[in-house]
């Protein structure tokens, strides 16, 4: 999938990041060229890493990392050498070689979008849908959304700005219900990527993760010759409930990648560097804005050089 | 929610408590644990930088080294440290005298504003206002659907003129409508927007300019991070807001944002959200949130939600029923179904000092399933006559299968369900119980 020209990818980071890339970058300018010592320097950085949701476990390992080196060998006040040295570190625990959307040209490709309330997986759906149709796929969305109060008429309006095809449900349907049509028709019609939409549900629901899981059993009985990516959405937002929500989502259902939205705000998204060193689990794509076009590939390196360049 | 903090504050306090007294180090090594807890809570960096070394100051001036009881010493402090950042009284909405009373909801993406709306207005309507919904939202797909399709559901009357008014103008025709149908309450959902959203940011400073707001409420998620103070602050720049909402709290969150948007904007929290449900709406405890940070559970808010499920009347009549030994069937379902009311087990176990340690080390599958069970009660009690119910004793073998085939369970569900009332009865014959919990 190429969502992004490549020569525009820095740009487009930057120009969605721009406002929180100021604030931080201010706070880094500091950091590295104003530090006098190596006290002042590490509890800068700290302070730095859990103001953008980094965690404190991920936090301290790296201060650690940092702890190590022998500030002695390298000139007084000057602290440049760290900034490559900390870009390195974020980069490490990003990379990922899984970190594309994989569709599969000879099987049907299952992407299912899970998630908390409010995260924003309707919007991704719409998104990964004009994004994945702008690639010559032939798309159908699913509407598993039967919950939220007009959640289908939501991804209908999305549907229709992207052209896609989404198939009808009735709000209060049982969802593996309206997963199980929604194969046989994009089967029946020949389509090769079937976009399921969930409700948002908070982790710790216990039902609600069950209803999730069946309706994944019923992709695995439905579908033949097929492939299954389940992305997960996570808000730049959110704190570090998020390491927790991560969890539960991928004991129950095997996430395979994140969706990382709302970063066009001022939220620096940190979490991700945590959700990946303790779960593993690896960013595929990250949403700057609100229309279907705002949607990218995660690149490991671009995403740290846009936050700290 | 906040479980891993108070979970925390319990393991350092156990430390302590071992050690009986307590030396500079050791004060050290707490404040330091605390202050982990507090940033994974997502509590503010620079607000737990300040709270730590106020905690610190105050440890000295109470000279906690010397004291024999370390532990309540330190627990006394934090408390009210938490308590004094959380705000120390209530604060409920404020009604205009002379109605009608408009309010505004604003917020990010995502965090909860239309179904706060919704909740908001039925809270409203149980305290005998009149209310009505505005949809303003015209921003996201559907939204308006949405407002619309909660408000019949829940019999609110919602107020929309599609998608081509301005703000301002939809919230007039609004008020204009309002003065000729006896509102006197006037709620109005707004687009999710960032903060840093400059056009969006307009409109909300328009509408402030042009309506007499009585209100003007941050809904916040309570899973939010670090930045959410940086969003806060800048609403609360544009315009002045009188208070928060907190959404989301029913999941395993810290919510550790109450903590730093009072401490650092000075604007109160007003209510919690709590689950999907109208009535999963609270106002906000300062001072009971800081117990539960501190595990100590939540007595208050469990005894307030007793209260609200019955009534004085409902109360005599069963206390008479108890007395006479007449407890029956009807009377035990209608029990199951007050409790259902009052909440989930999990949820009670949050409120209830002590046993969010014990949650935590058990497998709650079952008792969450508890709204399938309580419909299986229910599919049971209404498959047996009403001699049956009133007399549960002659259920005999035959009656059991016909029971069972009526209501699509099996006997040994009849038979579990005719022992737990059994045994109820039992323990009802002793003497009543709710008179022997101590809540005080």
């Amino acid at each position: 999938m190429k969502i992004l020209k490549f020569i525009n990818i820095i740009s487009q980071f930057k120009d969605g990041l721009s406002k929180s890339r100021k604030d931080l970058a201010n706070k880094l300018e500091s950091l590295f060229h104003y530090s006098t010592n190596k006290l002042e320097f590490l509890e800068r950085l700290e302070e730095l890493l859990i103001l953008s949701d980094v965690g404190i476990l991920a936090t301290s390992e790296i201060m650690n990392q940092f702890n190590q080196i022998n500030f002695k060998e390298y000139k007084e006040n000057n602290f440049i050498f760290f900034k490559e040295k900390l870009k390195d570190i974020l980069i490490e625990i990003l990379n990922s070689n899984t970190s594309k959307i994989n569709i599969k040209r000879d099987k049907l490709n299952i992407v299912m979008i899970v998630g908390v309330n409010g995260s924003g997986k309707t919007s991704i759906a719409g998104k990964i849908a004009y994004s994945l149709k702008k690639e010559k796929n032939n798309i159908l969305l699913v509407p598993a959304d039967t919950f939220r109060a007009a959640g289908i008429q939501q991804l209908k309006i999305l549907a229709d700005q992207s052209g896609v095809e989404m198939i009808n449900a009735i709000e209060g349907a049982d969802p593996a219900s309206v997963v199980y049509d929604g194969i046989n028709a994009a089967q029946a019609r020949k389509k090769n990527v079937v976009i399921i939409d969930t409700a948002g549900r908070l982790h710790t629901k216990i039902n609600l993760m069950n209803e999730l899981e069946k309706v994944k059993r019923v992709i695995q009985n439905k579908a033949k010759e097929f492939s299954l990516e389940i992305l997960q959405v996570i808000d730049a937002t959110m704190g570090q409930n998020a390491i927790f929500q991560a969890k539960s989502f991928n004991e129950s259902l095997g996430v395979t990648g994140i969706v990382l939205t709302k970063m066009d705000g001022t939220a620096k998204g940190g979490i991700v560097i945590a959700i990946k060193k303790e779960l593993n689990i690896p960013v595929k794509l990250i949403s700057l804005g609100e229309k279907l076009n705002n949607l990218y590939n995660f690149e490991a390196n671009k995403f740290v050089e846009a936050l700290l360049d | 929610m906040f479980d891993s903090l108070t979970n925390k504050f319990q393991i350092i306090f156990r430390n302590i408590k071992n050690k009986g007294k307590l030396n500079e180090n050791d004060i050290k090594n707490c404040l330091h644990e605390i202050r982990i807890a507090l940033l994974e809570a997502d509590v503010n960096y620079k607000v737990v930088k300040e709270f730590i070394s106020e905690l610190y100051n105050q440890a000295q001036k109470e000279k906690i080294s010397e004291s024999l009881t370390p532990t309540q010493q330190i627990i006394k402090i934090v408390n009210e440290e938490i308590t004094k950042i959380l705000g120390l009284k209530q604060n409920d909405i404020i009604i205009n005298s002379n109605p009608p009373t408009i309010m505004l909801l604003a917020g990010l993406q995502g965090t909860g504003k239309t179904t706060t709306a919704v909740k908001l207005a039925h809270y409203c309507r149980k305290k005998g206002h009149k209310p009505l919904l505005i949809a303003t939202d015209i921003q996201r797909p559907a939204a308006i659907e949405q407002l619309q399709t909660l408000g019949e559901k829940s019999n609110l009357p919602v107020f929309s003129i599609g998608k081509n008014e301005n703000a301002v103008n939809i919230i007039k025709a609004a008020v204009k409508y309002s003065n000729k149908k006896d509102i006197d309450i006037l709620i109005i959902d707004t687009a999710g927007r960032l903060h840093i959203d400059d056009k969006l940011m307009i409109e909300l400073q328009e509408i402030e300019r042009n309506i007499p707001l009585q209100e003007k409420l941050l809904i916040v998620d309570a899973m939010a991070g670090q930045d959410a103070i940086n969003s806060a602050k800048i609403f609360c720049d544009k315009i002045k807001l009188s208070g928060i909402i907190l959404t989301k709290l029913d999941g395993d969150s810290r919510g550790g944002v109450a903590l730093s948007l009072k401490k650092v904007l000075g604007v109160p929290i007003k209510f919690v959200g709590l689950g999907e449900k109208i009535d999963n709406f609270q106002a906000f405890h300062p001072e009971r949130m800081a117990s539960r940070i501190l595990g100590m559970g939540d007595v208050l808010t469990l005894i307030e939600k007793v209260e609200s499920a019955y009534n004085e009347k409902e109360i005599k009549k069963l206390d008479k029923k108890i007395k006479n030994h007449n407890f029956d069937l009807n009377d035990f379902y209608f029990q199951l179904k007050k409790m259902k009311n009052i909440g989930s087990v999990n949820q009670i176990m949050d409120l209830i000092p002590g046993f969010n340690n014990i949650k935590n080390n058990i497998k709650f599958n079952r008792l969450s399933n508890e709204g399938n069970e309580l419909k299986r009660i229910e599919a049971i009690i209404s498959s047996m006559t009403i001699e049956e119910r009133e007399n549960p004793y002659i259920i005999n073998g035959s009656r059991r299968k016909r029971i069972a085939r009526g209501s699509g369970t099996q006997i040994n569900e009849i038979n579990r369900l005719l022992k737990q009332f059994h045994q109820l009865k039992e323990v009802l014959k002793k003497g009543p119980i709710i008179k022997n919990m101590s809540f005080h």
